[in-house]
Formats: structure tokens, sequence, C-alpha cells
């Protein structure tokens, strides 16, 4: 409750011009409200928890920076650190906390700790950080298996696409490869030579494609950052995602490619050359 | 003719119009679930704030509904005020909260309280039983029955807190289930509760005294909506009041990142089924050069070899497009499978929901690519000059 009255209930109401009697208490802002607000260190701010209610005269000590933290990236709302008591007092929250954060100085000494705290407890219960981190973390996963579903359809898209290009691009040079039959050129090596011809516009498509993927990275998190006022990388190109893109691209395409030569190189040579085969197979 | 001629220079290459009708229609599942996608969760969302017919929300200053645990306070005041404006049909106040349950097989089985005016409530449908107006009765979810091990009829002994120090639980007080609901904004498997609101008042303590977290309001002329919602920020400063459209702009905000992810993914989709079928089709026109100068040379019009090459396009764009429309409506409902499982989302938000004008907006484009896609090179091969192309053709 406590953080959710930091980043929304306090409200900041105006800035004080005038000097209070006593030493105002420092305020941590949010150094976007900073930014929208104009607001400078050492400025005297009012606070309280409801508008237009009584509250307290602080001063801005220092600006906070949101952490790069994707369970927050959504949530546009400003925050502000108070002192606990001070906090506690101004929203008449007596001597309650919603949470502790406990360091403990080995993983032996965390179930213990986690142990001794969990036997007496009634109302509240010790969580490792780690199992907190994956249960925040429940939205991203979700994303991620979005992203890789999305993924598998583009695979097969790309598969398709690439199978019929490669075959378009064999098919266009039936003529060459009649005649390297009738050289007495054999199958085997005519095959081997489409392979390696699609496995090279495998390659060079795939160096196009992770320049492309490096810019629209780029563009991505310069957008994103912006929108959402943030240092988290929305988009990057690992050298393992390179790795996967031009193996998985560079299989495509000897699979593309042995699929398309063996079309040809079962056709005879001569009706390859005359372009018989196709009447056949219009005809039929 | 024209569709006999196409037909047949499609099927001599069979194998190569099968893997494009195979391309494009994937990318038509792709661009159909992307059209989808863009739309689905708008449509869905506006469907489910206006699903009991409240077009006004107001929350705490500077917040959103159920966004913070900030009250509203002095609310019966809030409630007055409301009440003297007769735009306002019907109010209805909720408090949220806690509750927790000992279960008949001794577990302490935990639910969201809505606390509420049952006459005017939009936060639950009541599907056996009735809506909990006495003190001390309570309407609940299937899941938080099942895992209280509880039925209509039953009394429950609930409490809306604990109390650490002295290991008991607060605001305990017995409570009837009247009824079993269906909650609207509740995420699957989410255990609710209702009860009356001056019950969850009093089960919270002095601490939750005339508060409450959030109003709905229902107007009753729609078009007067934005007159109030003005006038109620003009004469209660400590709320914001959300309308539906700044409910939806709010959403937009926060789910953008979905929406140009369609934007994009669709574009890319559009531009493969697009290449695939230029590509296509300026290699199937190179071939038949010679073919089409014959045609050209007994007299048939450049424009007649053009909308047959065109047709041919199109052909596969549109077979392509209806094999994709099929396919995806399959992916869609796996899609929506995978971002429905979003913690806390609403089990009635869709983010792929399907309405007829997103088929008709994904086959139109992909028609409108077939057929750009076929007219430069047709129109490229078509207006070859004759003698020279023929001579090509017979010397190879």
């Amino acid at each position: 409750m406590i953080a959710a009255l930091l980043s929304a209930a306090v409200l900041l109401q105006q800035i004080d011009t005038l000097r209070p009697s006593t030493l105002p208490r420092s305020i941590a802002i949010d150094e976007r409200l900073a930014a929208d607000r104009r607001i400078k260190l050492g400025d005297l701010l009012v606070v309280s928890p409801t508008p237009g209610g009584p509250g307290d005269t602080v001063t801005v000590s220092a600006f906070v920076r949101r952490r790069a933290d994707p369970s927050e990236v959504a949530r546009a709302e400003y925050r502000v650190r108070l002192h606990l008591h001070q906090l506690q007092s101004l929203i008449g929250y007596g001597d309650r906390v919603d949470r502790f954060a406990i360091a403990t100085p080995s993983a032996a000494a965390t179930d213990s700790a986690m142990r001794g705290i969990n036997a007496p407890a009634f109302g509240f219960r010790a969580y490792r950080s780690r199992d907190i981190a994956v249960e925040t973390s429940r939205t991203f996963l979700v994303v991620s298996r979005f992203h890789r579903a999305i993924g598998v359809i583009t695979i097969v898209a790309s598969a398709i696409f690439l199978l019929c290009i490669m075959l378009l691009k064999v098919d266009e040079r039936r003529r060459d490869v009649a005649a390297l039959r009738l050289m007495g050129i054999s199958a085997r090596s005519i095959v081997r030579s489409v392979m390696v011809e699609a496995a090279l516009v495998a390659v060079i498509g795939s160096g196009v494609g992770v320049f492309i993927g490096w810019s629209a990275a780029r563009i991505i998190n310069w957008h994103y950052r912006g929108v959402y006022r943030t240092p988290l990388a929305f988009a990057s190109v690992t050298p393992n995602i390179i790795v996967l893109a031009v193996s998985l691209s560079l299989v495509l395409g000897l699979i593309a490619g042995f699929v398309a030569a063996q079309r040809l190189v079962r056709v005879p040579a001569l009706e390859l050359l005359t372009g018989r085969h196709e009447d056949r197979a219009a005809a039929a | 003719m024209l569709f006999r001629l196409a037909w047949a220079t499609l099927s001599r290459h069979r194998s190569r119009t099968l893997l494009a009708v195979l391309g494009v229609a994937v990318s038509a599942a792709m661009l159909l679930d992307m059209v989808m996608l863009s739309s689905g969760m708008r449509v869905s969302f506006k469907n489910l704030l206006l699903a009991r017919g409240f077009q006004i929300r107001l929350a705490p200053k500077g917040t959103l509904p159920f966004d913070t645990d900030a009250t509203i306070v002095r609310s019966s005041e809030i409630t007055a005020a409301l009440a003297s404006i007769p735009d306002i049909a019907t109010i209805s106040p909720v408090l949220g909260g806690q509750i927790h349950v000992a279960a008949r097989n001794g577990a302490v089985v935990s639910a969201i309280a809505l606390g509420g005016d049952a006459a005017a409530q939009g936060d639950y449908e009541i599907i056996e039983g009735r809506a909990p107006t006495g003190a001390n009765e309570i309407a609940a979810s299937d899941d938080f029955l099942r895992a209280a091990v509880a039925r209509v009829g039953d009394t429950l002994s609930a409490a809306a807190g604990y109390d650490p120090q002295l290991r008991s639980f607060a605001g305990s007080r017995p409570l009837i289930v009247v009824g079993r609901a269906k909650f609207i904004y509740t995420s699957a498997g989410q255990r609710a509760v209702a009860l009356p609101l001056t019950t969850l008042q009093s089960m919270q303590g002095s601490a939750a005294a005339d508060r409450v977290s959030f109003y709905m309001l229902r107007i009753r002329d729609d078009g007067r909506v934005d007159d109030v919602l003005h006038r109620i920020e003009r004469e209660i400063p400590r709320v914001s009041g959300v309308s539906t459209q700044t409910a939806m702009a709010q959403v937009d905000e926060r789910l953008s990142y979905f929406r140009q992810l369609a934007l994009i993914l669709g574009a890319v989709s559009l531009a493969v089924g697009f290449l695939l079928v230029t590509t296509l089709v300026t290699v199937s026109v190179n071939e038949r050069l010679g073919e089409i100068v014959v045609l050209r040379a007994i007299g048939v019009a450049r424009g007649r070899i053009v909308q047959q090459i065109v047709l041919e396009g199109t052909a596969i764009m549109f077979v392509g497009a209806i094999v994709g429309l099929v396919l995806g409506l399959g992916t869609a409902r796996y899609l929506n499978s995978i971002l429905s499982s979003f913690p806390g989302l609403p089990a009635a938000i869709d983010f792929f929901l399907f309405q007829p004008s997103d088929a008709w907006t994904a086959l139109g484009m992909l028609v409108g690519a077939g057929i750009l896609a076929g007219i430069y090179p047709s129109w490229r091969g078509a207006s070859r000059p004759i003698a020279i192309t023929l001579r090509e053709e017979a010397v190879g």
C-alpha cells in the first residue's frame, strides 16, 4: 500500500516559495516529474495525502530515475521517495510497513532465516527475492511465448517463400541444366552446384537480414525508450540470434535448393531442353 | 476465355503455383491475425467497460480504478453531490479489499472482496441464488466456492485482515453465501466475492469508514457524458473522472506495443505476399515472352494480355487469402490463448477478436496487392517489340 500511495496518493500541490520556520524534511522525486513541472533541487513542495488537504512542506533533495524494470514500463505515474516515518505520519498509517527487505550473508542463511520467519508468522510470509522475480516476470514470459509463436509462423512463411524462389530460380535455368546434362555432367554435380548456389543466396540474404534486424532494433529502442521514458532495451540482436537466423536460413536454403534441383535432374535432358515436360504436365 | 487461359498457365506449373498459394496463405493468416490484434483489444475492452452500461468511473484524484490502494474519503458527501446531478441515472460506489475465510478443510482461502450496492452494482452477474443485500450476505465466484468447499446457503467465517501481534483475524464476522456470481472484471481463476458496501467498510475497521475505491456512474443520455464529467471534475476536485473514451485512450497507450507490432507484422505479411506474387508473375511472364508476342502478333490487344496475367496473380492471391483466412482463425485462437494468460487480465478480454470487417479488410488488401503485383510485369511483357522479341525467342 505504501508503494501505491508513494506513486499516486501523495500528490504534488504547489511549489512553496515561503521558507518554513522549521527545517523541512527531504524528498526524492521522479526525474520525469521534475522535468515536466520544472522542479529544481532545493525547491520546497507541499505533499499531502489528499488533494487540497493539509500536508507537509518538504525540500527536494534528489531526483530518482526509474530502474530498467520491464514490469514498470507501462506505468506512467510519477513516484516520490519519502522517509518511512514521514510517510507513515502523513497518511496515518501507524507503525505499519508493507514489506521488509532482508539481506543474508549466504544461501544457507537465507534458508534458515526463511524458516525462522515463516514458522511463527501469522498474516505475513517471507519469500526469496528469486521467487518474487519469477512471479513478477510472468507477464514477460507470456510476451516471450507470444513472440516465439509469431517467430514460428514467420519461419514457416520464410521457408515457403525461400522454397518458391529457389524453385523459380532453378526452373529458370532448366536449359543450362539440360546442356550440362547433355555434356555429361552428372546429376549429383548439378544438384551440388544448385545447393551451393542456394546456400550462397541464403547466407547473403541472412547477412542483409541481420543488418535490417540490427537497424530495426535500434529504431525500435529509440522509439520505445522515448515513448515509455525508460532506459530499457526493447529489442536486441544478440550473437545467438544471429547464429540461429543464419543457420536456419542456410538449412532452409539447402533443403529448398535440393528439392528444386532434384525436380530438374529427374526429367530427361532433351525434354528439359525442349520444354516438353511442361507440356506433359499441363496436359495431365 | 480469360479464366481458362489463366487456369491453363497456373496449372502448367502446379508445384510452383501450389507453393505460391501456400506462401500467400501463410501471409494472409498472419495479416488477418494482425488486423484482428490491432482492433480486437479495443473492441473487447470497450465491450467490457460498457457491459453493464456504466459510462463513467470516478477514482481518487490522479489514479485509475484499482490502479493503486488509494481510496476516496468522505464518500457519503460525494454520493450526495452526485445524486444532485439530474443526468446521472445510477450511482454505484465500490470498495475493494480482501477477505480471508477458514475453509472446511482447515485451509485459509483469500479472495478479492467488492463492497457495493447490490441494486446498482456493475461488477458481477448472479448465476445462482440472489445478490447480497443483507448485512451478513455475500455472493461468490465459482473459484472461491471451490477453494472454500462451500455452496449457496452455507455460512462462512470471514475476516478482512490479519492482526499479527494478536495472531488473530481482524474484522471477523459470519457471512452467508446467498449467491453464485460471475465477476466481469476478474482474471481467469481469480477468487472473488461481493458483499454490501457497509459490511466491507465495517469489516475493514475505522480506516475504511465512509471510504470507497471508486464509483461507477450510468448517465441517462450518452451524448451528455462529457458534460457530466466536466461538471463532476469542477464540483468534486478530489476525484478523477474517466469516461469510456478516456479509458480506451489509456488502454491504447498502455497496449500501444501490440498495436504497433500488429501494424509492422501486418505490413511485412502484406509485403511478403506481394513480393511472392510479383516474383512469380515476373518469372512466368519472362518464360512466356514468345507466347505473349505471338498473341500480340495475331491481334490480341495489349490490355487483354495484361488482364489475363493480372488475373493469374489475383487468382493466386485470392485462393491463398481464402486458405489463409481459415488458417488465420486457427492461429488467432492459439495466439489469443497465449496472451489471455497475462497475469491480472480480465478473462473477458480478447486480444484477437474476430469481426467480419477484419476478414474483408485482409481479403481486400491481399486481392489489391495481387492486382498490383501483376500490373507491372504484365505491362512490361505485353509492351515488348513484337518482331525483335520473336526473333530473340527463335534464335534463343
